[in-house]
């Protein structure tokens, strides 16, 4: 078996359609989609009295599921691609196996949910981005990049999604999404607990971690999906961040970055629906 | 009440616990390193494979296993300054070459129609070698002077015997045809020569009998 395995690979049966984050970016509908209807709510969150909320409630635990198997891969991946000692201490090991099993009951959990809500696997197209942050070859950069960014788009997402559990009268989805967020809240502290020991005395590398971290954020923030702001379909779980060990000014950091992506996605709508007029009247 | 000043033998009735034992220190030491060594060897397998299952009960339960025998590395780590070797790196290496040559073989099936090889590798050589040599090691320690070891035996025992039937009804789910059945005893066949050739986990003796190398059972 070789080291660093290649993200085009992932073993999937004939259900699964994959998609790179290059084909999701490429594909114009992800813009549009963006306040399709805001002119008639006061808010784009996922909540049950949105008249697509079933779709969107079942697209966001597809993605979950999809996910969920992509993390419990990227944390296995973590043990087998680095000599222990060398490379990464037995302890990080140790920690990665753990969280191996975590994603593997969020597998788990997350397919029985999304049975429960009606969703058939390979419903919707996997995208692979969240591997591909999991595929550096430093062991520092898979821990920004996939616990303290990825895990911590987890926090922001269950959290949405307990809360929609909770306004739709579901208490099975709150209370299997208040579960994962437990683990997920330990992830990103183990991330955030890691980065700081392997970067001890090391600001470079400690810094190429953090912008890493902040590269893979944006990117999960494309399209404005995850923002503080309510035209964001998933918010921002500051409490529970705070929790994982992020500080108020990395939490803010990450804030202006979501923001950032929501204007940007706002501009590329505008941006189309301009070309469209012009076509119209052309 | 029975008269709490009234002298106790030490031992209850029920209690047939027994000071000697098939180890000494170093012995015992010498076989939890082996012991670490291969555990680690396996969960890191395990981890890496997840990513070239297709199968997805079969990713989910490699997920779960892998943290199995993670934690069963933790355990050996912790016991191993406890017989004295403060340096665990020391005895945290494989008995033998034929031993990393097992697990050279053992880890090379990486595409994703070979779930049966890694499966087989797994469930049907290696963990059945570690039951046994665990539980030889469980059956013959010191029953009182190396107890420590002897609970975490137990606890490990615990997760191989139901990791092993894990495995070995994924195996059974996914041998269909003759042509199947064959290529899992040939896998099966080829690693367990090699096991044989290192004698065992912890090397020659690791259940009791040192095994003869192939020369002596020719003769």
């Amino acid at each position: 078996m070789r080291k660093f395995f290649p993200v085009e690979e992932l073993a999937r049966d004939e259900r699964f359609h994959t998609i790179t984050m290059r084909d999701r970016m490429a594909d114009p509908r992800a813009s549009r989609n963006l306040n399709a209807d805001q002119s008639r709510r006061s808010s784009n969150r996922l909540s049950p009295d949105r008249k697509d909320a079933s779709d969107a409630a079942r697209s966001m635990m597809h993605g979950i599921f999809v996910g969920e198997i992509q993390a419990l891969e990227g944390a296995g991946r973590t043990c087998w691609d680095f000599t222990t000692g060398g490379e990464a201490p037995f302890a990080l090991k140790l920690d990665m196996a753990r969280q191996a099993w975590d994603e593997a009951r969020h597998v788990e959990i997350s397919v029985k949910l999304a049975d429960w809500m009606g969703t058939e696997i390979g419903q919707f197209a996997e995208n692979t981005v969240l591997f591909e942050a999991a595929c550096s070859h430093d062991p520092v950069l898979r821990l920004a990049g996939v616990n303290r960014a990825l895990e911590g788009l987890a926090i922001d997402v269950f959290t949405t999604m307990k809360e929609f559990g909770d306004l739709a009268g579901d208490p099975y989805l709150e209370f299997c999404e208040d579960w994962m967020l437990a683990d997920e809240v330990t992830h990103v502290k183990m991330g955030s607990d890691w980065l700081r020991r392997l970067t001890e005395g090391d600001a470079e590398r400690r810094a190429a971690a953090l912008e890493f971290q902040s590269v893979v954020d944006k990117l999960f923030s494309y399209g404005g999906t995850r923002s503080d702001s309510d035209e964001s379909i998933i918010g921002l779980a500051r409490r529970f961040r705070h929790l994982a060990g992020f500080t108020d000014d990395e939490i803010d950091e990450i804030a202006d970055v979501s923001r950032q992506a929501l204007e940007e996605a706002k501009e590329r709508k505008r941006r189309l629906q301009e070309r469209a007029a012009a076509g119209a009247a052309g | 009440m029975a008269d709490p000043r009234k002298p106790r033998p030490p031992f209850a009735p029920w209690d047939r616990r027994e000071l000697p034992g098939a180890f000494d220190v170093e012995e015992s030491a010498r076989r939890v390193g082996h012991y670490k060594w291969i555990e680690m060897k396996l969960f890191e397998a395990l981890g890496g494979w997840v990513a070239t299952v297709p199968e997805l009960d079969v990713k989910m339960r490699l997920g779960t296993h892998c943290y199995h025998h993670a934690w069963h590395a933790e355990q050996w780590h912790k016991r191993l300054p406890e017989l004295r070797e403060m340096n665990p790196d020391r005895l945290t290496v494989p008995p033998n070459d034929e031993m990393v040559a097992f697990i050279e073989a053992l880890t090379e099936p990486e595409a994703p129609e070979l779930t049966i090889e890694k499966l087989v590798g797994v469930y049907r050589v290696l963990v059945p070698h570690k039951v046994a040599a665990y539980t030889y090691h469980l059956n013959n320690t010191s029953q009182i002077t190396d107890a420590p070891t002897i609970r975490a035996l137990r606890f490990v025992l615990q997760d191989e015997m139901e990791d092993w039937r894990d495995g070995e009804m994924l195996i059974q789910s996914l041998l269909d045809t003759p042509a199947e059945v064959a290529r899992a005893a040939e896998h099966q066949s080829k690693l367990e020569q090699i096991l044989v050739r290192a004698g065992g986990i912890a090397g020659p003796g690791t259940i009791g009998y040192a095994i003869p190398a192939p020369e002596e059972v020719t003769a």
